[in-house]
């Protein structure tokens, strides 16, 4: 359903993102990990057009996107078709939690008020929100304001949700909630790529996990090979070191 | 004798020219935004000689009283003018150029430079984590124009564009001087009229008091709906 094709990204003459090729089926649920600088938010944000690969291609929904000669037209189509969950939750300030949820169908899809008012609602009360349609984002927890960005990226019905290490600036008593909403999105068959620090939730929720190191796919496979069985010594060595730094 | 029947009536009288006072300070206000937002972009694309030039115009503009600069443009427009248009074959009277154009195209161009100043500011403060929220989501370039950035860069420049405007208006009582009649000109001829000075400057200065207050009070509950959201 999501293909990636030999994708690279520099920054000046910084590679960071080195051919990386990538098949994603409907529904699963696909896992980055990796060291800090490895070029994982890099690669979601490429996926997003917000970075532009310097070459590569991308299939999604059927069309096929070439970076070298992409136009503004297919960007905008590209990104209509995924969704981004960012560290940060990127609410829009000034506006409530309901009007957060709705915008981009009104303004991106057109629908009419009254059915973005409903699909908002519903997908509010998935993460558990609808409580809160007209607070301002200032007036809600990290967690919350995270789950509204869910529901914000659930509410375009996207083919696919790119999460950016969605609960790294929250509290630690916080996490818990953001994580069983994106275990609810992927319940419901959501195609979900995933950066995280969250090994064990990794581990329960996905498919495939990939480790990542200096720009490249360095070993993929399903949770159990990576975390208990991995074959490379590169991620062995990262996951120990994580383990004896964070627990 | 002070009179405070005079008083009043100079009040009455100086409120007629409130309207066109306020309509003049709107377009001197509008008219130096749009060419203070266009210094912004220029300077902001960084030209070699260019951004020297505009940085020098700049720095003499801040440093001189507008009278100066009021009187320049009075006695150097209309010859600029009628030379410019005779490039063109177009014959053009210098005497003819109405004293209300020379007192709009003074103080916009006085004033473009502070509001490049609170343009940059404005937008200096940007917060690009929402623009690329919404371009995530699929935004065009204008989407994101009139939905993010624009309401953003509003709030944050009103309260400085409103103060401006405050001085412009006060700063029009100058116009008398090339003959257009403000709040500040009307109260000199009531004055001169009743040979009640006094009176009619005090009547004056509550007019401006006046426009002041109520124009704060309407800029602030716009400011705290368009704030409505900002912790
Ligand atoms: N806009 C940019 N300009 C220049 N270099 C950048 C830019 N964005 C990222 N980089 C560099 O690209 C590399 C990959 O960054 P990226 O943020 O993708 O890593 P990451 O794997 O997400 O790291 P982390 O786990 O710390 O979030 C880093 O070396 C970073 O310094
Ligand atoms: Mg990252």
């Amino acid at each position: 359903m999501l293909n990636i094709e030999n994708l690279n990204l520099s920054f000046g003459d910084h590679k960071v993102l080195d051919d990386i090729s990538l098949e994603v089926k409907k529904g699963e649920v696909i896992t980055f990990i990796g060291p800090s600088g490895t070029g994982k938010t890099s690669l979601l944000r490429c996926i997003n057009l917000l970075e532009k690969p310097e070459s590569g291609r991308i299939t999604l929904g059927g069309l096929t996107y070439d970076f070298g000669s992409i136009t503004k037209k297919e960007t905008l189509n590209l990104r209509r078709k995924t969704a981004m969950v960012f560290q940060q939750y990127n609410l829009f300030k000034n506006k409530t939690v309901l009007e957060n949820v709705m915008d981009a169908q009104i303004v991106v899809q057109k629908k009419s008020k009254k059915a973005a008012h409903d699909k908002s609602m519903k997908e509010l009360a998935r993460v558990g929100l609808d409580g809160k349609a007209d607070a301002y984002p200032h007036q809600l927890s990290g967690g919350q304001q995270q789950r509204v960005s869910i529901a914000r990226a659930l509410a375009v019905e996207p083919e696919v949700i790119l999460f950016d290490e969605p609960t790294s600036a929250l509290d630690p008593e916080l996490v818990g909630e953001v994580l069983k909403a994106i275990g609810e999105v992927a319940d419901s068959g959501m195609t979900i790529i995933l950066v995280t620090h969250e090994m064990s939730f990794a581990k329960d929720i996905s498919d495939r996990v990939i480790f990542m190191d200096q720009g490249r796919v360095a070993e993929e496979g399903p949770p159990e090979q990576i975390f208990n069985h991995s074959e490379s010594a590169r991620t062995q060595q990262f996951l120990r070191k994580f383990y004896t730094t964070t627990h | 004798m002070f009179d405070i029947m005079t008083v009043f009536e100079s009040f009455v009288e100086i409120l007629k020219v409130v309207p066109k006072t306020l309509l003049l300070a709107l377009i001197i206000l509008v008219l130096s935004f749009t060419l203070g937002a266009m210094i912004t972009y220029i300077q902001s694309l960084n030209i070699p000689v260019v951004r020297q030039v505009i940085g020098v115009l700049q720095s003499f503009l801040r440093g001189t009283p507008n009278v100066v600069l009021l009187y320049l443009v009075y006695y150097s427009l209309p010859l600029v003018l009628a030379w410019f248009l005779g490039l063109f074959n177009v014959t053009f009277d210098p005497t003819s150029l109405n004293s209300t154009a020379i007192v709009i195209v003074t103080f916009s161009i006085c004033y473009s430079v502070f509001q490049s100043e609170i343009i940059r500011g404005a937008l200096h403060s940007l917060d690009k984590d929402q623009i690329e929220a919404a371009q995530s989501l699929g935004y065009s370039t204008t989407q994101v124009l009139r939905k993010v950035i624009i309401p953003q860069v509003m709030v944050e420049a009103l309260p400085d564009t409103m103060n401006a405007f405050l001085i412009i208006i006060k700063a029009l009582s100058l116009a008398f001087l090339v003959t257009v009649v403000d709040i500040f000109a009307q109260a000199r001829l009531v004055g001169a009229q009743s040979f009640s000075y006094l009176e009619a400057f005090v009547a004056a200065a509550f007019v401006y008091w006046g426009i002041c207050v109520l124009l704060t009070y309407v800029i602030d509950k716009l400011e705290n709906r368009m704030r409505r959201g900002y912790a």
